[in-house]
């Protein structure tokens, strides 16, 4: 389902800062579905997914003081917020988990598999059929998005573990940009 | 510097994952400002994500609205409600409290004259001395409001003194030239200074008539030796456009001339963008 944005940016941003209800009514039915997308596709369990969106609107809530908007957009802004908060929890999650269940030589090695593993599993049980236009995508240059977009590793980090150099990272990661803005204007 | 380039090396990309480094990002919010493209490109990679975003977008549990907007209330972060609802009851309630007061106070207007008296004349002196206070505020904060003035004009005239002292001790030192430049065919009014120490080779620029360069501009100043020009250095943007700053030396010249050119300055001058010149 697709968010209807009817205000302009401008106006929401007045409006939000009137921090009432008729602000935070327009602020989530029009957005929460979109950053609940990211959430999820990050946090990838759905009972961790609706605690991290409430962290993510608190924040929203709280900050929009702080957002300028000659830097850029505020829905950028608010993915922006949902990612990060997403990732955060992500990396807290998996330290704890590291921590409870093994021993200290097996994290470095194991951590990322069993990472992966574990939130393709959960992803799968959890949110069944929802649409990916990423799959659409060439699936070298899917991982790249994925593992970047989803799953924060730095660039560098994606170099080494597909042993590709970091430049070829970064002109694949454009050339997925490219082809993904050309499947939006597709669906449209 | 190659746009292009830049574009295509993937730098917009990462900055919009939120992967770029610290130093690429100061470098892309500086660019970005001055170029028009890169900004573009910058908002096609964001709206590629937000459009990303509205098509996986997920439905949620409906009772989270609700408990978003408690947690809310519950962390103080609502304004205070709207007096626009909840008018009703909260106005009969407060009818009736006036009532009840009026009640008591037509009990309470008897009251010795005595302590009324008293209670003019402190009102009466408490009137004079916020009337005193309130003119000497006034007149305190007219006298700090020139104070400022003064002192802004006389830190503006000391400035201007000191750009003519410097000024002056090049003109009067006797190993230095004068070198007047003149504004080319289409720029009749402009001028400038070049100082050139003939001991030392030290080039000074004065843009005495010239206008502010432009963003994203900077003007070069080039000695022509034996028919080619050479770079003298640009002239600095954080400096004074009235003041005076040395350039790079130069030994041997026969022509000063300046150019406008892209910050940062060219190996060669654009010649379309000649500004003024002047021969030795």
């Amino acid at each position: 389902m697709s968010p209807l944005h009817n205000l302009p940016e401008e106006t929401l941003i007045l409006l939000l800062k009137k921090k009432n209800q008729q602000a935070f009514s327009y602020l989530y039915d029009n957005y929460s579905e979109a950053l609940y997308g990211v959430v999820c596709r990050i946090v990838a369990s759905s009972e961790h997914a609706e605690e991290v969106i409430q962290d993510v609107f608190v924040k929203i809530w709280k900050h929009v003081d702080l957002f300028d908007a000659e830097k850029g957009r505020l829905y950028t802004w608010m993915i922006s917020i949902a990612r990060n908060t997403a990732l955060d929890y992500r990396k807290s999650k998996a330290v704890l988990n590291e921590q409870k269940n093994q021993p200290l030589s097996n994290i470095v090695n194991s951590k990322e598999e069993q990472d992966q593993t574990q939130i393709e599993q959960s992803a799968k049980a959890d949110f069944i059929g929802f649409r990916n236009i990423l799959d659409k995508l060439k699936p070298e240059w899917r991982i790249l998005i994925e593992m970047a977009y989803y799953e924060g590793y730095t660039q560098q980090e994606i170099a080494e573990q597909l042993d590709v150099p970091l430049g070829t990272v970064k002109t694949r990661t454009r050339a997925a940009f490219l082809q993904l803005q050309q499947l939006l204007k597709e669906y449209r | 510097m190659d746009i292009k380039g830049y574009i295509s090396s993937g730098i917009i990309e990462s900055y919009v994952l939120g992967l770029a480094s610290e130093e690429e990002v100061s470098i892309l919010n500086c660019i970005r400002k001055n170029n028009v493209e890169v900004e573009q490109a910058i908002a096609e990679a964001e709206k590629t994500l937000e459009e990303l975003a509205d098509i996986q977008a997920m439905a949620m549990p409906v009772s989270l609205k609700e408990d978003i907007w408690n947690k809310l209330n519950a962390e103080n972060l609502v304004a205070s409600s709207d007096p626009a609802e909840g008018n009703e009851t909260e106005s009969s309630t407060i009818d009736y409290n006036i009532e009840q007061n009026s009640g008591e106070k037509s009990e309470a207007v008897i009251v010795p004259r005595k302590s009324y008296n008293w209670a003019i004349a402190a009102s009466v002196l408490l009137v004079l001395s916020v009337g005193a206070n309130v003119l000497l505020y006034q007149q305190n904060n007219e006298t700090k409001d020139k104070l400022t003035k003064t002192s802004a004009s006389f830190d503006q005239q000391q400035a201007s003194l000191a750009t003519l002292q410097d000024k002056w001790r090049l003109v009067q030192n006797p190993e230095i030239k004068t070198i007047p430049l003149k504004g080319v065919e289409n720029k009749p009014d402009l001028h400038a200074l070049v100082f050139w120490d003939q001991l030392s080779k030290a080039v000074y620029l004065n843009l005495e008539q010239m206008p502010t360069a432009p963003k994203g501009k900077q003007y070069q100043l080039w000695a022509m030796v034996d028919g080619k020009p050479v770079n003298a250095g640009v002239f600095p943007l954080d400096a004074k456009v009235d003041g005076t700053s040395k350039m790079l030396d130069i030994p041997k010249a026969q022509a000063f001339a300046i150019t406008l050119e892209d910050e940062g300055g060219k190996d060669v001058p654009t010649l379309s963008e000649l500004y003024v010149m002047g021969g030795i």
